[in-house]
Parts: structure tokens; C-alpha cells; sequence
């Protein structure tokens, strides 16, 4: 089986490798291909590895060499393949391997076409670290790796110029991918805190030798360790406050989008917590504090989502929006079932946004939902995935995301949460609204893309197929729940829930089934038949302007943190740095130079001063002489 | 025999305070180059007396040193006194500043 | 061949004096043979360096003035050995990317020479020995600003020399003050570290000493607020000055920590952690800043030296091997990844005569090559695992993090400040729109430069993934160094913080 893990990980290496060799040369198909050939080797190794592992039971491990040995400090290239990681190995691998077919489409005219692959499978292969290794600083690689491919993918058309926040919220590809960049920066540097207090408490960086001995630790250390981790977490899954680079990471190119932006990289943060459950089921208050953030974000999230107008930000925030469920039900300790809502969103927001890129395609790069419109007619097989996308986001049955967001709102309801429960039930309406939303403003109504001169068009057939498996997984992986449950809990705690909650399961599926099929409803009801729009109030309704600019969050960043600290460097450099460090040297060395320049005076030329002088000298050293000769 | 030390040495501060008067006020080379011979001679005048005083000879050799060194630092300044003359003209000490700094 | 350290260290110098004799025409060939071959004597000290041993290593010892005790005495451990090798590459490098076209053959000769000061300087084991070497470093340096610099490098050279040798003279004075204790207690004079390793200091006359030999270092390394010699001498100094001063001779100052003020003054080391940190700390956050305000590319690099040059510090008073030994990778890493920096700015200053930012923009589309290597240059340069930064970086800060965790987090804002000005630089230079037409006819990286800068791009990734063979010598003797500490150390506050690490390393 080990042969398996090592292609499972290394085939994205010797793919982006490939890929990189003809990086500067102009669009060669074989890349293309051969790309996804190895992407999918590493699926099929992925798969291999579940089925052995369903069958056996037991984890496989493979030590490559050592890494960092200094001190005590002991770091190997290990990697083990569990129950948690094979899924989340499955789950990345799909995905990878269908946007890797799609992008040959997507990218088909684009001059850095071959450069695109070798960022894509490096992305996989960081990812693939990140969620293989058995240990921390092992996950610091891929999680920083994942960083930098997605700074390099959001930031992949680098040559456009800055626009004001007017023009493009996200002002250019290449801000946007260092605003990514650097909130991870900060939200990193949480995590290496929590990798620190790990190794000078508990002398290793293994997880298993971590978990067994996490009981050692004070309460208050764990905590410590936990928030820390936590910290982490938050910004690659772009939690509150680190969340603004998430929508501003959509310059990047729309599969990109699909797979880093959607469906694995900002899952990380998720795979983190459920990894590190032995500790986080120690400190149900920071569990609780997880929670919380995570329903807060999703409700926010929606919020935002209700009213843009831009068809990949919609998504974007509901990435947002349903990474805040999978911390709720983490947060809460339901551990299986946020790794459950993980893979399940994974597979339909992945279609969401591919086929969101189909409609880019389309529209000849026109992202403004009010320009589109009517699409159905020649856009059938895109409108037919991103409907099942949508039903699935909603949670309508038997569509996946209808087992797995349900068992979250049980688990907030069984907890006793009430009020999580409460936020994320509504939270559920105003996903099926907004969601819908788009479904009808660019599917249904009047053709309102005419006026921009488009010619839409259905993707390449081979595109169309590529989607197939997602779009499979959206609707079956709900049936497999009973199996998924059996398989993780091998390795995650169970959850059980209450008789209390057993009962009340039927009533609370009813409730919010309803609540989604009101948020379509209404959505059917408002854009269905076409757009009217409200210019007076889009421009004066305060709430909408609020929700409409991200509650002014990008602003007020850009006012308290990056103008000041712009403002602030320029004075440490100009104020401190040159007027008063190198001032002050220079000083000592013009000080010098004019007390020279004052005694040169005495240097007249002329001997009898210089005599005179010499006397006074001598009287001097005289008296000196004496006093000395007297004092002692 | 009476010990006259204490006055030569007395002698001999005098002599080397109008010496030393000399060097700070007069301002011609010449002038200097007096006075400067008389603090020397004024110092050879205390060897002598400390060294009868003492009974040590060496203190009579080094006045001896002392008035072959003068001797010749005569023969070469007084040359040079000449030259200086000779180039401009004057022996005054303040229209000699040409070393200002 | 037991004597390689003399070798090493004279084989320049004679070449030097040869390469006085040798034509304009070939003195290119020259330098490039014997820079060559220095590296490969210094390559081939590394394989006949025993890494299972701690210790010095390869040691000579001639006496030279007997009766104060000074000799010529050289040897190295894992901690001097890869600066020595790094110094030899740099060089090597250095003379392959030149680009002066002026009075090449006496910028060859004085980089030769500049390359015994910098051997024998991490070389040397007897103090008098060292400084000599320490204070020669100064002179070619300062010739070579001098002569190749840009409009204000006389300014900028004196500065350079006179702060630093007015650093190190004050370090002088601790250095003779050190002998004369030694003299006092034994009865001998000797100027040999490894013979005052065992002297036991007071911890009176040991704070005393500390400060005079940290103002030496400090101002060599430079900390803040004794930097603003660095931005001077780099705006002005000719690229492979800037190489050379950024990847070596600042190594001097923070190497000297390792060597003198931790081993000597061990228990004065431990008392004053906090001041010496609290400045490492500002010059990492402060010069940062900086950094993010220039509007010269090559001032934000000499910026961004000394903002990582504070995290060396960092490590180094970490007083526990994690850190030291991070620090010493720290070197390393720092003097490969600024080194190529520096070059790579050279290259572009090269063609279009300005370093200013706003010049620039969009020229990863006519320079894809070079962008290449200067995003893989930055991203090592911001920490980023699997690049040569991320390790020397992290253990610093894991080291520091055993003795203050509120001022490693403080320090560990590095890890973000220094994206904000790198991602920067690379923003403003390669990315949006071509919009120079100046820029636009630029050529890509040249076969010289590439040859330069393609084994520094491979000495990233290479010891990024596996920096065993590096790590483990330092790692040694790191450990031996430690246990000499907490052995040395008197005060009840210095035992308890420096740790020596459980396990014992190979030679217990």
C-alpha cells in the first residue's frame, strides 16, 4: 500500500513539474493532458488506499527521510493515511482530476496555459502534504504551500492594472493575491504559536504522540494550544475577521475558484479542527467560541451573498457561508459530520463554480448577473449542474447538502444551542434564496445579455462530461451517510444524539425544508419572470448599501490597517530613520569635525604663543603634581 | 665648609625665571635663543650644586652634556637664524607665523 | 593535507598578488579560476570535516609572539565551517555576475583579497589573529564602494569604515581587557579561545566586557539604532559589494555573538537577554517598516538584511540549541537568499541605470526568467517551508520561544511584515500592466547571470528540503557549545536558562 501513498502524493509533483518545463513556452495540449493523467493516477491511488482501508481498517504510514533534526527538535517527512486523511485524499484528488479536465477547456485560449497547469498540480500537491503528513510542522508545509500556489493562481492574469474599489471590489489579480497572501501571514503565525507550545510542552510534533499525551497538559495550556491553532484555522478558511481576501480571491481564473477557493484549500482550516479533535474535545469552551464564530460567519456571510450582483462572489460567500456551518458542527464536537459537510460541499460548490465558469465562458468574462439572464435555452446541461448545485446548497432532499446540513442544525439543536440552531435554520432560507437567486437571474427571464452584444454558447462536450462525477456525487453521496459514519468513526468520535433529538428529527427536517423552499420560492417569485429593478433602492436603502459594500469591512481595513501603516513606515523612515538615527551620527561625526575646526584657532604659526603656551602647560601639570603629592 | 645648596639653587631658580621671562616676552629669535641658553646654564648650575651636594659625579657629567649639546644646538640654530634672516628679512616672531593652522 | 586552513586562507592572497601581473584581457578567466578553485578547496574541507565530531577541527597553531601569547592559531567547527564555505561561494558568484567594465582587474584583485580577510576572520581561533582579519575586512570593502560606487560613495565608504572600526575598537579594548583576566588568573598570557573557553569571568567584570564586545558586533551586524551605515554603503556599493557585504561580512558581526559573547560571558549573555532582544525586536518590526516606505528597490533588500538579521540575533540569545543553531542556519540562508537578491537587482539596474520602483512595472511579461527566480528569491526570503528560509527562521523563533513567548510572538510579525514589502517590490516590478516604454525592449536574464544565479536558486530548494548535511555539523556543535555555557555559568539565572537539549549529541 505504501507504493500507493507515494503516488498518491508525488504524482502532483512530477505533473507540476512537467508542466513547468514548458512554462514559458506557448499553449502545448499535452500538458494539458498529461497533467490530468497524473492527477488522476493520484485519485486512483486515493481511491485504492480507501478501499484498503475501508477493508482493513488500519492506518498506512511511510517515513521519506528527515527534515529538520536540531535539539530536541525531531521532524521526518512522514506521512500517514488514516480514515480522515484518505477521505479528505478523495475528496482533493476528484476534485483536482475534474478541474483539471475542465481547465483544458476553460483555459483553452489563454498564452500561459501550460504555466496554469504547473500552479494547479503544485496546488495539489501541497494540498496533498498538508492533509497526509503526521505531523504539524509536516501540515505547516502544505498549508503554507497551499498559500503560495494560491497566490500565484489568484494573482495568475497578472498583467491587469489596479482599479478603484468602484470599477473591481477586488482592485486587481495582483492585490488581491497578496491581500490573500498576507492575511494567511497573519493568521500563520497563530499557528506556528500553537505548533510552538506543543513542542516545548510535549517534546514532539507527531500528531499521535501529540494526542496521547495532550492529557498531560493544564487545562489552561490546552487552550492556549487550542485558540492558537484555532487562529490558524481562521485564515485559510477565511473566518471573521480574516475573511475579506476569500471574495477578492475570485480575480483568480474560475477553476482555480472551483478547486482552492471552494472546495479544498479553505477546508483546511475545517480538516485542522477535526484533526486535532483529541484536543478540542478537551476544551469545550474554545469548542463552544469556534462554534459561535462559525454560525456568526455564516449567517453574515449569507447576508452579503443576498444582494451582489457578481455571479462568483455569490458563490464565494456562500463558500464562506457553509465553511461557518462545518465549524459550528466542529466547534460543537460533531466532528464526522463536519468532515461529512466538508466532502459533500466540496463536490457540489465545485460544480457550482464550474459551471459558473462555463457561464463566464459564455459571457465573454461578464461576471454582472443583471446582464445575463434567459440562458436556459442555450445553456441546458450548464443550467441542468448548476441547478443540482443549488438544490444541494439549499438542502433540498435527496440532494447531498440536505443530509449533511441537517445533521448539523441537529447537532446545534441537540447541544441545546437554540440560538445556533436559530442562525443557522435561517441562515439554510437565505442560502436556497440567494442561491436561487442566481439560478433564476441567469437562467430565467429575459434575455438581458443581448444588450451587451454576447453571444452565449454551451461549453465543449468533454467540459460538459468533466462535471459529470460532481455533479454524480451532488445528488448520491447523501445515501452513503450510514457508511461514511461507520468508516471516520473508526478514527472520530462518535456523536450520538439524544432519544430527546431522535425524536424531534422528523420535525426539524420538516422546518427546515420549508424555510429552504420558501428562501427558492421567493427567489422564484422575485427574479423568475424577469428583472425589475429598484434603482431608488439600490442607491438610498441603507441596508443594502451596507450588504451590497461588505459592510464596508474592505474600507475600514484599508483606513485602520493599511493606510496607517503606509503612513506609519513613511515616518519611520523619513521622520526617525533619517532625521534622527542617521541625524545623530551624523552629528557625532560633525561635532567632531567643528571642534577640530574651533581648536585649529590655536594653531597660530606663531612660536612665542606657542611658548606661552607651553609655560601655562607646565605650570599646569606642576600644580596637578603638587595637589597629587599632597593628597596622598 | 659651608653648604651653599640652598643657594644656588636659589641662584639658580633666578636665572632660570628671567630665562623663562625671556622666552614668553621678547619676541625676536635671537632674544629667545639668549634666554633659552640661559635656562639651560640656569639647570647646569643646579646639576653642579646637587651633585657636590649629593658627592655623585654624575650630576656634573650631565651639566658637561648639557653645555656640548647647547654648544652645538648654537652652532646649528644660529645658522638657521641666518638662513631665516637672510629669506625674510626679520627675526620678529609674529610676522614669522608661516606654520598657521 | 592537514594545513588546508592556511591554504585557504593564502591561496587567495598569492592570487591575488599574481593577479597584479595577468592582463586586462584575461583577468576575467583569473578570478573566476581562483575564486573557483578557493571554493572547491572549501568544498572539499567539508568532506574531509569529521560531522560526527564537535569540536574544532583541521587545527593549526604556530606561536608568533610566545611571550603575550598570541599565535597563529585556525581551526573550524560546524558553525564556521558552512560560513566559510558560503563566503567562497559568494565570492565565486560575485566574480562570475560582474559587471564593472572599469579597472575590472583591480575590482578582481581587491574581491581576492577581501576573500582572505573574510576565510580568516571565521577561521581564525586566536583573537589577536581574528581581529586583524576582522579590521582587514574593512579595507577592500571600503575601496570598493569607494571606487565603483555610485554618486555619493565616498560618503557612504567612510561612514561604513569608520562606524564599524569604531565598534570594533571599543571591542578591542574588551578584547585586552579579557587577556589581561586571563593573565591575572593564570599567570600566562594567551589570546587563544579555546584557552579562555575555560576561563570563569565574574559577573562584575563580565557585563563590563559583554556590552564592549556587543557594540563591536552590534554595529558589524548592524542593529538598530546603529544601521544607518547599511543603507548608505548598499545604495552605493557596486552589486557585488552589495553581495558580498550583505551574504558575509554582516555574518561577521552575528557569528561573533556565537563565537565571543555567548561562550565567554555566558551568565552576562543570560542577564541582559532582555535589552539585547528587545532591540532585536525593534530592528525586526522597525526596519520592516522601513523597508515597506523605500522607493529604491535595492534599499528595500539592504532593509529587509537587517530586519532578518534581527531574527539571527533573535535565535542567537535564544540560549538554547533550537535557537543558536537556527541562528547559524539563519546566516546561511540569509547570506544565499539576500546575495541573490542583491544580484538580481543588479541585473536590472544593470539595464535600465535605476533601481526606483516606480520606474518599473509589468516585466514578468519581457522578463519572465528573472521573475522567476526573483519570486522564488522572495518567497525564501519570507519564510516559506521548503526553501532555505523557512528553517532558520522557524527555530529561531522556536528557540526564542522557550525563554519569552510574548516577545516571539512580537518577532514573529516578521513573518508577516515581511511579506507586505516583498510582495510588494514583486507587485510594483513584475506585476499589472507594462506601462514603461522603456521597460518594454528589456532582455531577459543573460547565460552569465543565469549562471550565477541558477546554483543559488538550487542551494534554496536543495537545503530547503533537506538541510541534514548542513544542519547536522551545526547541530553538533551547537550542542557542545550549550553544554559549555551551562558548565561555565555561575549565576543561578544563566543555569536555569540555557537548556542543554536532552539528548547529548554524537560525542557525549
Amino acid at each position: 500500500m505504501e507504493s500507493y501513498v507515494y503516488i498518491a502524493l508525488f504524482a502532483p509533483l512530477v505533473s507540476s513539474l512537467f508542466a513547468a518545463l514548458f512554462a514559458q513556452k506557448p499553449k502545448v495540449q499535452l500538458v494539458g493532458i498529461a497533467t490530468s493523467i497524473l492527477i488522476g493516477a493520484a485519485l486512483v491511488a486515493s481511491v485504492i488506499l480507501l478501499l484498503d482501508i475501508e477493508e482493513t481498517g488500519k492506518a498506512v504510514s511511510v517515513n521519506l527521510m528527515d527534515w529538520i533534526v536540531v535539539g530536541d527538535l525531531d521532524t521526518k517527512f512522514g506521512f500517514t493515511v488514516d480514515q480522515v486523511t484518505v477521505i479528505m485524499m478523495t475528496v482533493v484528488t476528484l476534485i483536482s482530476t475534474v478541474v483539471h479536465v475542465y481547465s483544458n477547456y476553460y483555459m483553452e485560449s489563454d498564452k500561459s496555459f501550460n504555466r496554469f497547469f504547473s500552479y494547479l498540480s503544485a496546488f495539489v500537491f501541497s494540498m496533498m502534504i498538508l492533509v497526509m503528513s503526521d505531523n504539524f510542522l509536516g501540515l505547516f508545509i502544505g498549508w503554507e504551500g497551499v498559500g503560495v500556489c494560491s497566490w500565484l493562481l489568484i494573482g495568475f492574469w497578472y498583467h491587469k492594472k489596479d482599479e478603484t474599489r468602484d470599477v473591481n471590489p477586488s482592485i486587481s489579480p495582483s492585490w488581491a493575491a497578496n491581500e490573500a497572501f498576507i492575511m494567511n501571514r497573519i493568521a500563520d503565525l497563530g499557528m506556528l504559536v500553537g505548533i510552538f507550545l506543543i513542542y516545548w510542552n510535549l517534546g514532539t510534533l507527531k500528531y499521535t504522540e501529540v494526542f496521547a499525551h495532550i492529557g498531560d497538559l493544564s487545562h489552561a495550556m490546552l487552550v492556549g494550544i487550542g485558540i492558537a491553532l484555532f487562529i490558524g484555522a481562521m485564515g485559510k478558511s477565511a473566518q471573521f475577521p480574516l475573511h475579506t481576501w476569500l471574495a477578492d480571491a475570485m480575480e483568480g481564473p474560475t477553476p482555480v475558484s472551483a478547486l482552492i477557493h471552494a472546495a479544498t484549500m479553505v477546508t483546511a482550516g475545517v480538516y485542522l479542527v477535526i484533526r486535532a479533535n483529541p484536543l478540542y474535545s478537551q476544551i469545550p469552551e474554545v469548542g463552544y467560541g469556534i462554534a459561535v464564530l462559525g454560525t456568526f460567519v455564516a449567517i453574515f456571510a449569507a447576508s452579503m451573498a443576498l444582494v451582489n450582483r457578481d455571479l462568483k462572489r455569490v458563490i464565494a460567500y456562500s463558500t464562506l457561508s457553509q465553511l461557518g456551518y462545518m465549524f459550528a458542527a466542529a466547534g460543537l464536537g460533531a466532528y464526522w459530520v463536519a468532515l461529512f459537510h466538508l466532502a459533500a460541499h466540496a463536490a457540489f460548490k465545485a460544480l457550482l463554480f464550474i459551471g459558473a465558469g462555463n457561464v463566464m465562458h459564455a459571457m465573454h468574462d461578464e461576471l454582472d448577473m443583471f446582464k445575463m439572464g434567459g440562458l436556459k435555452k442555450v445553456m441546458g446541461w450548464t443550467f441542468l449542474y448548476m441547478g443540482i448545485g443549488s438544490l444541494a446548497l439549499s438542502g433540498i432532499y435527496p440532494f447531498a447538502g440536505f443530509f449533511s446540513k441537517d445533521t448539523i442544525l441537529e447537532v446545534a439543536f441537540n447541544e441545546h444551542t437554540y440560538g445556533i440552531w436559530f442562525v443557522l435554520w435561517l441562515t439554510a432560507g437565505l442560502t436556497a434564496f440567494y442561491s436561487f437567486r442566481q439560478v433564476f437571474l441567469v437562467f430565467f427571464g429575459d434575455e438581458r445579455y443581448h444588450e451587451i452584444g454576447a453571444h452565449p454558447h454551451e461549453a465543449k462536450p468533454y467540459a460538459l462530461w468533466a462535471m459529470a462525477p460532481l455533479a454524480i456525487a451532488a445528488v448520491t453521496v447523501g445515501f452513503f451517510k450510514e457508511d461514511f459514519v461507520e468508516f471516520v468513526t473508526k478514527f472520530l468520535p462518535e456523536y450520538e444524539m439524544s432519544e430527546h433529538t431522535e425524536h424531534m428529527v422528523v420535525i426539524l427536517t420538516i422546518i427546515t425544508t420549508l424555510v429552504a423552499l420558501t428562501g427558492i420560492v421567493v427567489a422564484y417569485l422575485k427574479y423568475a419572470k424577469g428583472l425589475k429593478r429598484d434603482l431608488e433602492f439600490e442607491q438610498n436603502n441603507k441596508i443594502y448599501k451596507l450588504l451590497y459594500n461588505q459592510y464596508y469591512i474592505p474600507v475600514i481595513y484599508d483606513r485602520v490597517f493599511a493606510k496607517p501603516y503606509k503612513e506609519l513606515s513613511d515616518i519611520a523612515w523619513k521622520e526617525i530613520d533619517m532625521q534622527v538615527v542617521d541625524a545623530s551620527v551624523d552629528g557625532i561625526a560633525k561635532f567632531v569635525e567643528k571642534s577640530g575646526d574651533a581648536s585649529r584657532k590655536a594653531q597660530n604659526g606663531n612660536l612665542s604663543s606657542y611658548l606661552n603656551w607651553m609655560a601655562a602647560g607646565l605650570v599646569f601639570i606642576t600644580v596637578i603634581a603638587a595637589i597629587a603629592v599632597a593628597v596622598q | 665648609m659651608t653648604d651653599l645648596t640652598t643657594q644656588y639653587l636659589i641662584l639658580s631658580a633666578i636665572l632660570f625665571s628671567i630665562g623663562l621671562a625671556g622666552v614668553l616676552r621678547r619676541k625676536n629669535l635671537l632674544m629667545l635663543f639668549f634666554a633659552t641658553e640661559i635656562m639651560l646654564n640656569a639647570t647646569n648650575v643646579a646639576f653642579a650644586a646637587i651633585s657636590v651636594h649629593l658627592g655623585d659625579l654624575s650630576g656634573q657629567m650631565f651639566a658637561l652634556f648639557i653645555i656640548a649639546v647647547a654648544a652645538s644646538e648654537v652652532a646649528v640654530g644660529l645658522g638657521l637664524l641666518i638662513l631665516i634672516y637672510k629669506k625674510y628679512g626679520t627675526l620678529d616672531l609674529d610676522n614669522l607665523s608661516i606654520m598657521k593652522g | 593535507m592537514s594545513n588546508i586552513l592556511t591554504v585557504l586562507i593564502f591561496f587567495p592572497l598569492i592570487a591575488a598578488i599574481l593577479g597584479l601581473f595577468v592582463s586586462q584581457k584575461s583577468i576575467r578567466v583569473y578570478g573566476i579560476t581562483v575564486a573557483a578553485a578557493e571554493f572547491l578547496l572549501s568544498l572539499w574541507l567539508w568532506m574531509s570535516f569529521d560531522t560526527n565530531e564537535a569540536g574544532m577541527q583541521f587545527v593549526e597553531k604556530l606561536k608568533l609572539i610566545p611571550e603575550f601569547g598570541i599565535s597563529y592559531y585556525l581551526g573550524v567547527d560546524g558553525i564556521s565551517l558552512f560560513i566559510v564555505i558560503m563566503a567562497t561561494l559568494m565570492t565565486l558568484i560575485g566574480i562570475i555576475a560582474l559587471s564593472v567594465k572599469e579597472n575590472l582587474k583591480n575590482m578582481i584583485i581587491t574581491l581576492l583579497f577581501l576573500e582572505v580577510a573574510m576565510v580568516g576572520v571565521f577561521v581564525s581561533l586566536d583573537v589577536i589573529l581574528f581581529y586583524v582579519f576582522w579590521e582587514f575586512s574593512l579595507v577592500p570593502m571600503l575601496y570598493i564602494i569607494g571606487a565603483w560606487g555610485g554618486d555619493k560613495r565616498l560618503y557612504a565608504s567612510i561612514k561604513f569604515f569608520i562606524y564599524t572600526f569604531a565598534g570594533s575598537l571599543v571591542m578591542l579594548v574588551g578584547i585586552l581587557y579579557v587577556a589581561y583576566a586571563y593573565y591575572s588568573t593564570t599567570g600566562v598570557w594567551s589570546f587563544s579561545l579555546t584557552d579562555w573557553y575555560g576561563l570563569i569571568l565574574p559577573f562584575s567584570v563580565q557585563k563590563y566586557l559583554f556590552w564592549a564586545f556587543f557594540l563591536g558586533f552590534a554595529i558589524k551586524v548592524p542593529m538598530v539604532p546603529f544601521h544607518t551605515w547599511l543603507p548608505y554603503a548598499h545604495g552605493q556599493a557596486p552589486t557585488v559589494g552589495s553581495v558580498i557585504l550583505a551574504a558575509v561580512l554582516l555574518k561577521m558581526g552575528s557569528y561573533g555573538f556565537v563565537r565571543f559573547s555567548l561562550p565567554l560571558f555566558p551568565d552576562a549573555s543570560v542577564a541582559y537577554i532582555t535589552p539585547v532582544v528587545i532591540i532585536a525586536i525593534i530592528m525586526i518590526i522597525y526596519t520592516a517598516m522601513v523597508a515597506y516606505a523605500q522607493k529604491d528597490m535595492k534599499q528595500v533588500i539592504a532593509y529587509s538584511s537587517i530586519s532578518h538579521m534581527g531574527i539571527i540575533v533573535l535565535g542567537t540569545f535564544a540560549m538554547n540549541v533550537e535557537g543558536i543553531a537556527g541562528s547559524v542556519f539563519q546566516m546561511l540562508s540569509h547570506g544565499i537568499v539576500s546575495g541573490a537578491l542583491f544580484l538580481l537587482v543588479g541585473a536590472i539596474y544593470d539595464r535600465r541605470h535605476t533601481k526606483l520602483l516606480s520606474e518599473f512595472g509589468g516585466i514578468a511579461k519581457v522578463m519572465p526568467n528573472y521573475a522567476t527566480i526573483f519570486v522564488i528569491m522572495t518567497m525564501a526570503s519570507v519564510g516559506l517551508p521548503l526553501t532555505i528560509g523557512f528553517i532558520g527562521e522557524y527555530l529561531s523563533l522556536l528557540g526564542f520561544f522557550k525563554v519569552s513567548p510574548l516577545l516571539t510572538v512580537i518577532a514573529g510579525t516578521s513573518i508577516i511584515l515581511g511579506a507586505v514589502y516583498m510582495l510588494s517590490v514583486v507587485k510594483k516590478t513584475f506585476f499589472g500592466p507594462l506601462t514603461n516604454p522603456e521597460n518594454e525592449k528589456l532582455k531577459d536574464l543573460s547565460t552569465k547571470e543565469l549562471t550565477a544565479l541558477i546554483p543559488l536558486v538550487a542551494i534554496v530548494v536543495w537545503l530547503g528540503i533537506y538541510p541534514k548535511p548542513v544542519l547536522g555539523p551545526i547541530n553538533n556543535s551547537t550542542k557542545a557549545l550549550v553544554q559549555l555555557m551551562h558548565k561555565k555559568s555561575i549565576t543561578p539565572k544563566a543555569q536555569e536558562i540555557i537548556l542543554v537539549s536532552k539528548d547529548k549529541g554524537v560525542n557525549k
